[in-house]
């Protein structure tokens, strides 16, 4: 998977022995790491952009991956607003881009 | 409804909330802790660099193998760790709200240990809020926890030494780092985490700052221009760069909330970082049976925190009665010495924007280091670690007042001589003989020594660096050894590659260069990479 | 009495600026622009612009532009951003759902 570090010179491989899941993002197929935050498996496949905002409708992604600044929140399993840096990938995911609180985009609500 | 009830219950399992734990339950204390995250240790396991100080503070250590320690020690004191559990609310009377998964549960402790550590600060540019911007601590959780690369191309806002050791690691993770930014006009954090980075070939920007983060969707670029006296943009002094992320180290502010909503004293103390409660000396708050440690008091390092928890541990387990005041007294004694040790030097709280000229030994600071990141090659022979002598010796690059003193130990023929005041600038014994262990080299937190063969016939020099990136090079193999300023010097030659467990990840790589270099290499790039 | 309780003085007029339009609470998107201008209206207390903004009201609860929100006030006033009181701390510290928050544990043994 390309994002990931196969060896690190400190820490080896990181993901060794992980089970490998298959999610949606999008409606897209994609795999990661059970277990890992969703936000890190989408990095790991080049995802950037994890929402629009309600006001201005302007991109945000991960930016404090521990849980506190909530703008990497996405609708996932139907549910608006889930930390996706907090939230521990499992099979069979269904995450979707979160526009304001929807998984409609704006032109659509 | 239902309330339980703990002697002491601590909010945080970082190093200073496990530590206080760990102390209180030592004492025969029912202790619970609270964090809302899924694992333990706060920001520890993101630490994979050596901590400073000396032996007691676990120096040499790598941050995340001391997390490993603190955990083991919190489980086989009977510490009570309880994940996923976000603490809400902190009432009269000390009555915790948590919710762990779908509910609130209630508690009640006779003492409370509030170690909430702190949050990153965060600076207002044009496209701050572009996916691609992030904090610093975000692009060390996504490498070191999951082994994600935060992105590409990076660069560095912040010279402290979240900045320096962040971008450092992200070297590690395989990552390029096209600039270290700051808008302050010297580097931050420590001279020696600044070296390490510059000698790879990073340029650092001081008195610099972001304008504009570029991109539609998400970061593809970043202007970053030269600031004055007031932090003001100087018109026609852009830079720009091809980035994908720009991680942002512009520091910490405590997580203090809690304290006050408990209605603690609090003030706002810029020395501190922030909102924080007002103290006595162990952390104790305005109210009676409410405690502080680590950052959420005071913006400092986890070695610190360490101390400070087990201090508020054996001051909360005295006011309860499950300690006499004379133990008490007996175990603060101890480990006031040891934060006493580890806040001296030319970092410590006392001397935060002070501007300090001279080393405790009268030795002019390198300014070049602190502008750009390296010691100037006319510079480094004023400092006592860097001697010559015939046959292998060390050179110590060591040149600021930190609490650290692996070296010291590490050397079993006594080379190297530091004293019992730990911020002292190591200094080399040339009486003594060196034996090319390499110890030393791998010892030090800063990566600051260097094994040096002046002379190792045929008109060559050998130098042994500390080496943490992959993939290692080989002997025999051929490539360009840099300078401190990361450029390209001269042609070398791996002659050994020195791994083992006793060097923990440190490699030692031996080059082979013309003699005239032997005090100027100081990094190597294998042929391909250069 | 001090610089901030003093209401006679006169912070001057809202001049507008061309970085306006910088978002500073990134949950309820609240811009530059606007808490600047919300002081000149007399919004002198972080508490009174958070009520009236909802700047640092929203999922982060202000953990990111509090800092940011305080010191654009102060530079508005003319004062140390020490002399401002922080918002209130209030429960939940962190977004509870309210279902969740109203559902009290019956056997909370750990």
């Amino acid at each position: 998977m390309a994002g990931r570090i196969a060896q690190h010179p400190i820490l080896g491989c990181q993901n060794e022995n992980k089970k490998i899941v298959t999610f949606h993002y999008d409606g897209k197929e994609m795999k990661g790491f059970e277990g890992e935050p969703i936000a890190a498996a989408l990095k790991a496949n080049g995802v950037m952009v994890h929402r629009y905002t309600l006001k201005q409708h302007k991109p945000r992604g991960i930016f404090c991956a521990i849980g506190r600044c909530t703008d990497c929140v996405m609708v996932v399993d139907g549910e608006p607003n889930v930390r996706t840096c907090m939230t521990p990938l499992a099979e069979g995911m269904d995450v979707r881009t979160q526009y304001g609180v929807s998984d409609k985009p704006f032109d659509q609500q | 409804m239902k309330i339980e009830r703990f002697d002491l219950i601590v909010v945080g399992a970082g190093p200073s909330g496990l530590s206080a734990a760990i102390e209180a339950a030592k004492h025969g204390m029912k202790v619970v802790v609270f964090d809302e995250n899924a694992r333990p240790g706060g920001q520890l396991f993101k630490q994979i660099h050596k901590f400073f100080g000396s032996k007691e503070h676990k120096a040499k250590i790598r941050g995340f193998h001391i997390g490993e320690q603190l955990l083991k020690e919190a489980d086989d004191a009977g510490v009570k760790v309880e994940l996923n559990a976000t603490v809400a609310g902190l009432y009269q009377d000390r009555e915790v709200v948590v919710r762990m998964g779908d509910e609130v549960h209630h508690f009640k402790g006779d003492a409370i240990i509030i170690a909430t550590g702190a949050a990153e600060n965060m600076v207002l540019f044009d496209g701050w809020t572009l996916p691609g911007v992030m904090g610093a601590g975000a692009a060390q959780t996504l490498m070191n926890l999951y082994g994600v690369k935060p992105g590409e191309r990076i660069l560095m806002l912040g010279s402290g030494n979240v900045g320096l050791v962040v971008s450092y690691q992200l070297l590690q993770a395989g990552c390029q780092v096209v600039a270290l930014v700051d808008a302050a006009p010297k580097i931050g954090g420590y001279g020696v985490h600044a070296a390490k980075v510059a000698r790879t070939g990073v340029p650092f920007y001081l008195s610099h700052t972001i304008k504009k983060a570029e991109g539609t969707d998400h970061v593809t670029g970043v202007t970053i221009a030269e600031v004055d006296n007031h932090f003001q943009f100087i018109p026609g002094t852009d830079k720009h760069f091809d980035v994908d992320t720009i991680c942002v180290a512009v520091g910490l502010s405590p997580m203090s909330q809690l304290l006050k909503m408990a209605g603690c004293k609090m003030e706002d103390n810029p020395k501190r970082g922030g909102q924080v409660p007002i103290i006595g000396e162990y952390g104790e708050t305005s109210v009676p049976g409410i405690f502080s440690a680590g950052d959420v008091s005071g913006i400092e390092e986890a070695s610190s925190a360490m101390i400070e928890g087990r201090m508020s541990g054996a001051v909360a387990a005295e006011y309860l009665g499950y300690i006499t005041k004379e133990e008490k007294e007996e175990i603060l004694a101890k480990l006031k010495a040891s934060l006493g040790s580890l806040r001296e030097g030319m970092f410590a709280p006392k001397n935060r924007g002070k501007d300090i000229k001279e080393t405790e030994e009268g030795i002019p600071i390198s300014t070049n280091l602190l502008h750009k990141g390296y010691v100037l090659d006319s510079e480094i022979e004023r400092f006592p670690g860097v001697t010559h002598k015939k046959g292998v010796h060390p050179v110590i690059e060591c040149t600021q007042n930190i609490p650290c003193n692996p070296c010291q130990d590490a050397c079993t023929r006594h080379c190297i001589k530091i004293g019992s005041h730990i911020t002292a600038l190591p200094a080399v014994d040339e009486t003594a003989d060196c034996i090319n262990c390499g110890m030393c080299v791998a010892s030090c937190p800063g990566q600051a020594i260097f094994l040096v063969n002046e002379d190792a016939g045929d008109r060559k020099a050998e130098i042994t660096l500390p080496y943490e990136f992959l993939p290692l090079p080989e002997t025999g193999m051929k490539g360009t050894a840099l300078g401190r300023d990361g450029q390209p010097l001269c042609d070398a030659e791996v002659t050994r590659v020195r791994s083992s467990k006793a060097f923990d990840g440190t490699n030692l790589l031996t080059i082979s260069v013309p003699a005239e270099f032997a005090m100027k290499a100081r990094f190597f790039k294998a042929a391909a990479q250069a | 009495m001090n610089e901030l309780s003093n209401r006679s003085r006169d912070i001057g007029e809202f001049i507008p600026q061309p970085d306006d339009d910088m978002i500073v609470c990134r949950c309820e998107e609240v811009t530059k622009g606007e808490i600047r201008k919300a002081v000149h209206e007399g919004l002198w207390t972080i508490a009174e612009i958070r009520r009236y903004l909802r700047c640092g009201m929203g999922l982060c609860q202000g953990q990111t532009c509090a800092k940011l929100v305080k010191g654009i006030v102060a530079r508005e006033l003319k004062v140390s951003p020490a002399l401002l009181e922080p918002a209130t701390s209030r429960s939940p510290m962190r977004p509870v759902e309210m279902h969740v928050f109203a559902k009290e544990t019956e056997d909370t043994d750990l």
